[in-house]
């Protein structure tokens, strides 16, 4: 029983570690649904055709979903996503960038390389022209 | 080990390759067609380009297998523990090399007749090879994941390479979607096996799994299930195989290849790693799971093989069943088996190899063709082919003395010596019944009324990596020592961390 | 020259068989093949004389090893020729009588377009002989056992395109396989008990082994009875004892020079010769031997009855041999070993010349066998008259004659026994004496004297055969009027011990030799008179009034039937053995193989294999999410089932 309830301890504890998660989980869901409900309640709603027309993309607002994209949007899609990911490591990396010292450094700049290269590969085969 | 992280000898190769791999596509990218209407169409320039740059994919992958063999064999972790190189890595790494290398090759003529020559397949050969290297050399679930991913998205886009197919970009979307499933059950495997032992470390893991091997959670098990499903995805073996048959039928040839190569042997053997290192001490409770996933695959690999009637559909089915043979040497979970299993894959490697190459000559006036019945009366065209091929055929099946038989023995002699009999028989009983559309083949080729000729002539390259695969497969018997040695070394080395 | 004498016949058939398979065809390769197995067989024959000297007569006995043949743990079998009195007079005898027929076969065989192919075996089969007699343990002896089967079976059916011919040779070939079954079990059981196969060793440690008993499931046999009544089952089936004779008289399907040499002269005698040369294990079992001599008597009765009535030239002297098997059997019953071989040697020569004589009238009839068709030819072939005459006289046992001598003393030592059995060999062989003489007369005078039978044409044809078949009709002449007079005293009277020395083993208990040399005087002379009574009896029938057979036969239908159908053993052993059989191997062919073994095994196994492809193949649909879910029902399951297993 004993050895048990090591384990029981030792997994509690690896759970305790993920406290600020589940907290930041509840903020992110509460502040979400207050910012929805809020804005039902206090603007005011006047639909009409314009505002449920297509917006900047092309497709329709409201219909069925499986429809053919242009590839192009994928391409852009793909593109932010990487940038976004390299943003999203960029700012730990910055806060700590003091700790991790030169090798931190470094390691940095080999992954900003190698999404260099993804970035002038795509370049040169033209898929950032968009006609 | 490298407590300042700046130890990169052991993973040496692994960041040549990477950077090449890199250079590469630079090269290619900048010395190619350029714009958006030469990446839409093909035009000879790409082929120009793309024979270049693979025959310098070709020349890295070898300069890498040169850079591997030189490595120590003492094992070596780096990279706090996420990265280790022993002789087991060393053994399945020269494997991959040398089927990337030769799959390569085979792919350059072809690609160009098909007008599908791009310089981005060397590129993302060389790619999935460096993914593979980092699989074999995983020592952390959390490094097994990224070698694996990055194996898996370049074939991913490989498979569909022929875009203009709609079969091959068929093949493409279904080992995706089927792929990026397995995916997800290896990482649920992982997080489940995180959460009950509290690391990720594949001696972590040891330590933790020996301490309770009697008892071990029910969850600990059940992400050893789930890891297990996800590797046997990638090996391809049933009841996971279900992409395996349309994505070798769909794939541009040369990939088909090369999957039923590189990726298998990478596959299987950090399927053998991950079993044997963090999990050995569980081996009572997963030899089951192998010993159900073996006898599956051999008795898929046999039966659903005799009514095909395309020959790269045939190998997918024959993949399958060999990874079943593979297994029975795993399920023995010691030593000589795992010795075994990196035979088989090595035998396999070359057999696989010089099977494809034939498939690759069957052409007539310019399209290839993949039915077996196109095969008929080659002895009579083309007898040197149809020996070839005939020696691979009689391999596969197992056959004395050819390299084939070897393979089986050294998996099933394990197999019975642990007690397994039960899966020796039923191997035994399958690779008869395989024996069947193996030697159909033959005699389809021998026996019956010629076709036309196929176009000659099949390349010089071609010819030379036929000609040394079949009679790797023909004369193996004679010296087999080194090969088997190797293996017996990369496998102590499996068992003595 | 002890090696020589018994190759040399096979290098004779090996210049045959290579001249048949590369010289062109025609007469200068027959006539080359002629040449050189009879210049081979003469040469063995020669040496073989100079051997019988040697060993025989000075009693040089001795064993040439050659080389080791099979050497597996205990058992050492070497190819060796051992020669003591008991093999020299064999080789002599095979030898002597193979050249005689070789040569015969010249002439015989003049017209026949496979003459390389005839002597080739012929010298084969000798060669196989040879090396039966001169084994020196019981392999190379089962070798030359079944190599003279072979060629048995060959030359039988040497005329291949005769349905008649085929069948003979697979029912020889067959009913000897029952005999040599019993054989090999015999060797196996002395090579399990005595743990050597080899003579001498054997022989050593018969006496220790005397009362023992071995357990054979749940019966207790006394070992020595037992491996010597398995022996005696192969002696059985080569000599052609009953029950197992019924392959000898179809055997004549074969050249009549087959039927002297294999027939009659040699192989058939090898039964005989087996048993003596196996008499030190025979003597220390008493119950073999009784069973010996009342199968020799029971056959000596048997085919003398059947030869009273058949019609077929050759088969009449098939029945004579076969009845003169079971004197010599008999003879090896009441211990009389040297009596045995010596009626075997008078017996060669004899029964050679009477086949090689009625091949000799066969020829002159162009063919003709059927004695019916016969009748009056004395005077267009005399010299075959002569022979035929000689040969009769032998073997009805008239004194001077060989016979004479060889028979009584068998007959003699089977009354000096003063055993039962004994007593029923020694009765049962008058009667059969009596029929012996009263056969051979018949056939001597329905083919030679009366009136010609035969149609106009044949009858014109008739001639006497050339020289070259003469000849050896002369040497065996020699031979059946003199052995038995100048081998009398060495072979079984007062010299007996000094010739035979160690060959032989007859315990002082059993001598029954020399108490044939004690007998009254009426037993020594009651053959000579029934013999003359059964030519009496043939004379009055046959001659003075040849009507009168039919007219018995007419009157006593029934044992007329029963013996002209050979006491219908061939549709006894048709309704016990053969039918049975076809039916249970049809049975199981249709049955057994077909529909059980082939339906639920290959056809079977095939037929589902080819379903389950079926199944698995359509596994594949295509569709990704039949896919995905195969592979979540093989995590599920897997998972389910550990969680079944670990509760």
């Amino acid at each position: 029983m004993g050895t048990d309830g090591d384990v029981m301890e030792g997994h509690l504890s690896m759970l305790r570690e993920y406290l600020p998660i589940l907290l930041f989980l509840g903020i992110a869901t509460g502040l979400s649904a207050i910012m929805v409900i809020a804005s039902l309640i206090v603007a005011r709603q006047h639909p009409d055709s314009e505002k449920l027309s297509a917006y900047e993309c092309g497709f329709e607002a409201f219909e069925d979903a499986r429809h053919k994209f242009d590839v192009r949007f994928y391409l852009v899609a793909i593109l932010f996503i990487i940038f976004d990911l390299e943003v999203a490591f960029l700012f730990p990396w910055a806060v700590t960038l003091g700790e991790i010292g030169l090798f931190g450094f470094w390691s940095m700049v080999v992954f900003l390389g190698v999404l260099t290269i993804g970035f002038a590969y795509e370049w040169r085969k033209g898929a950032l022209e968009w006609e | 080990m490298g407590e300042n992280g700046f130890n990169f000898m052991p993973a040496w190769p692994e960041l040549f390759l990477a950077v090449g791999g890199m250079l590469l596509l630079m090269i290619g990218v900048f010395r190619g067609p350029k714009g958006r209407e030469a990446a839409a169409t093909w035009s000879p320039a790409h082929a120009i380009n793309a024979r270049s740059v693979t025959w310098l994919a070709i020349g890295l992958l070898v300069i890498t297998a040169f850079i591997v063999s030189g490595q120590p064999i003492e094992r070596s972790v780096i990279f706090a523990g996420m990265f280790v190189s022993d002789a087991f890595s060393i053994f399945a790494k020269l494997l991959i090399l040398l089927g990337s290398a030769l799959t390569l090759i085979l792919a350059i003529d072809y690609n160009e007749r098909e007008q599908m020559a791009r310089f981005e397949y060397a590129v993302l050969i060389l790619f999935a090879t460096v993914g593979m290297m980092a699989m074999v050399s995983a020592n952390d679930l959390i490094s097994l994941y990224l070698g694996l991913e990055l194996q898996s998205l370049s074939l991913y886009v490989v498979a569909a390479f022929r875009r203009d197919s709609l079969q091959s970009t068929e093949a493409g979307l279904k080992y995706f979607v089927l792929g990026a499933l397995s995916s997800g059950m290896l990482l649920y495997g992982a997080s489940l096996v995180y959460g009950f032992a509290g690391t990720t470390s594949f001696p972590g893991l040891a330590a933790i799994v020996a301490d309770q091997a009697a008892e071990a959670p029910l969850g600990l098990i059940f992400g050893l299930v789930f890891v297990s499903a996800g590797l046997a995805f990638k090996v391809a073996a049933a009841p996971f195989h279900m992409w395996t048959p349309d994505v070798y039928e769909g794939s541009p040839t040369p990939v088909t290849a090369f999957f039923s190569v590189a990726p298998k042997i990478a596959a299987t053997a950090l399927f053998v790693r991950v079993m044997i290192e963090p999990f050995g001490a569980l081996g009572d409770q997963w030899w089951q799971i192998i010993w159900v996933i073996s006898i599956l695959s051999m008795g898929l690999g046999a039966f659903a093989a005799i009514n095909q009637t395309n020959i790269k559909r045939l190998m997918a089915y024959s993949s399958i069943g060999h990874i079943g043979y593979a297994l029975v040497g795993l399920v023995s979970g010691d030593e000589t088996g795992v010795r075994g299993v990196l035979t088989y894959v090595a035998i396999y490697l070359f057999m696989n190899v010089a099977t494809f190459a034939v498939i690759l000559c069957m052409r007539r006036q310019g399209k290839s063709v993949e039915r077996i019945d196109d095969l008929s009366g080659l002895a009579t065209t083309q007898p040197l082919l149809a020996a070839a091929l005939a020696i691979c055929m009689f391999s596969m099946s197992g056959i004395p003395p050819l390299a084939g038989f070897f393979g089986k023995l050294y998996v099933f002699l394990p197999a019975i010596a642990a007690g397994y009999y039960g899966l020796a028989v039923i191997g035994v009983l399958t690779s008869v019944v395989s024996a069947f559309y193996y030697l159909r083949v033959v005699k389809i080729m021998y026996f019956d009324e010629p076709a036309p000729a196929f176009d000659q002539p099949i390349g010089t390259a071609m010819c030379i990596v036929l000609a040394g695969t079949s009679l790797f497969t023909l004369l193996f018997f004679v010296y087999p020592a080194p090969l088997l040695g190797a293996a017996a070394v990369a496998a102590a080395a499996l068992f003595a961390g | 020259m002890y090696s020589l004498a018994v190759l040399m016949p096979l290098i004779g058939a090996s210049i045959a068989g290579l001249l048949l398979a590369f010289a062109p065809k025609g007469h200068g390769r027959d006539l080359a093949a002629q040449l050189a197995t009879c210049i081979c067989m003469g040469l063995s024959a020669l040496l073989a004389i100079v051997i019988f000297h040697q060993v025989a007569i000075l009693g040089q006995s001795r064993t040439v090893e050659l080389f080791p043949f099979i050497t597996s743990g205990a058992m050492q079998a070497s190819w060796a020729f051992k020669y003591d009195t008991l093999s020299a007079v064999m080789v002599f005898v095979v030898t002597v009588c193979s050249t005689a027929i070789h040569v015969y076969s010249i002439g015989y065989m003049h017209d026949d377009p496979g003459v390389p192919r005839f002597m080739a075996y012929l010298s084969l089969f000798t060669f196989c002989m040879l090396m039966l007699v001169t084994a020196d343990n019981f392999i190379q002896m089962f070798f030359g056992w079944e190599g003279v089967g072979v060629c048995s079976y060959l030359l039988i059916g040497f005329w291949y395109d005769r349905p008649s011919a085929n069948a003979a040779a697979i029912k020889a070939f067959i009913v000897n396989r029952v005999g040599d079954f019993g054989f090999a079990l015999g060797i196996f059981g002395v090579f399990a008990m005595f743990g050597s196969v080899v003579f001498d060793d054997v022989f050593a440690a018969v006496p220790t082994f005397v009362g023992t008993k071995l357990a054979f499931l749940s019966w207790e046999f006394d070992t020595l009875t037992l491996l010597c009544l398995l022996l005696f089952v192969g002696a059985m089936g080569k000599s052609a004892q009953v029950p197992l004779h019924t392959w000898l008289p179809d055997a004549m399907e074969g050249p009549t020079p087959v039927s002297a040499l294999i027939h009659a002269a040699t192989m058939v005698t090898a039964g005989v010769f087996m048993v003596a040369r196996l008499s030190p294990m025979f003597e220390y079992a008493p119950d073999a031997l009784a069973v010996v001599c009342i199968v020799g008597a029971s056959t000596a009765i048997f085919a003398a009855s059947v030869g009273l009535v058949q019609n077929d030239i050759k088969r009449v002297i098939a029945y004579s041999t076969c009845s003169q098997l079971g004197y010599m059997f008999f003879a090896c019953g009441v211990s009389a070993y040297a009596a045995a071989i010596f009626h075997l040697m008078t017996h060669a020569f004899f029964k050679a010349l009477l086949f090689l004589s009625s091949g000799s009238v066969i020829h002159a009839m162009s063919g003709e066998q059927d004695m019916r068709k016969m009748g009056g030819l004395a005077p267009y072939i005399p010299i075959t008259l002569a022979m035929m005459w000689i040969g009769s006289l032998a073997l009805a046992g008239l004194p001077f004659f060989a016979g004479y001598y060889s028979k009584d003393i068998i007959l003699e030592a089977a009354f000096g026994a003063h055993s039962a059995v004994g007593q029923y060999a020694f009765w049962l062989g008058i009667v059969a004496a009596f029929m012996t003489a009263f056969y051979s007369w018949r056939l001597l005078f329905m083919t030679f004297y009366g009136e010609p039978r035969g149609d106009k044409k044949v009858m014109a044809h008739v001639h006497e055969s050339p020289w070259i078949m003469l000849v050896p009709l002369f040497v065996l002449a020699v031979g059946a009027i003199f052995a038995g007079w100048i081998g009398y005293e060495s072979f079984v009277g007062s010299r007996m011990n000094e010739f035979w020395r160690e060959s032989i083993l007859v315990l002082p208990a059993h001598n029954s030799i020399e108490a044939a040399h004690h007998v009254p005087f009426w037993v020594k002379i009651l053959p000579i008179i029934v013999g003359l009574v059964g030519i009496g009896l043939a004379y009055g029938l046959y001659i003075r009034d040849p009507e009168r057979p039919r007219r018995i036969a007419q009157n006593a239908q029934g044992l007329y039937r029963f013996l002209l159908n050979k006491w219908y053993f061939d549709e006894l052993y048709d309704a016990i053995f053969v039918r049975p059989s076809f039916t249970l191997g049809f049975g199981f062919w249709k049955k057994g193989d077909e529909a059980t073994i082939d339906g639920l095994g290959p056809d079977n196994i095939a037929a589902n294999t080819l379903r389950l492809a079926r199944r698995a193949s359509a596994l594949q649909t295509g569709y990704v999410y039949h896919y995905a879910f195969a592979m979540l029902i093989g995590v599920v399951t897997l998972v389910t089932w550990y969680m079944l297993v670990r509760g």
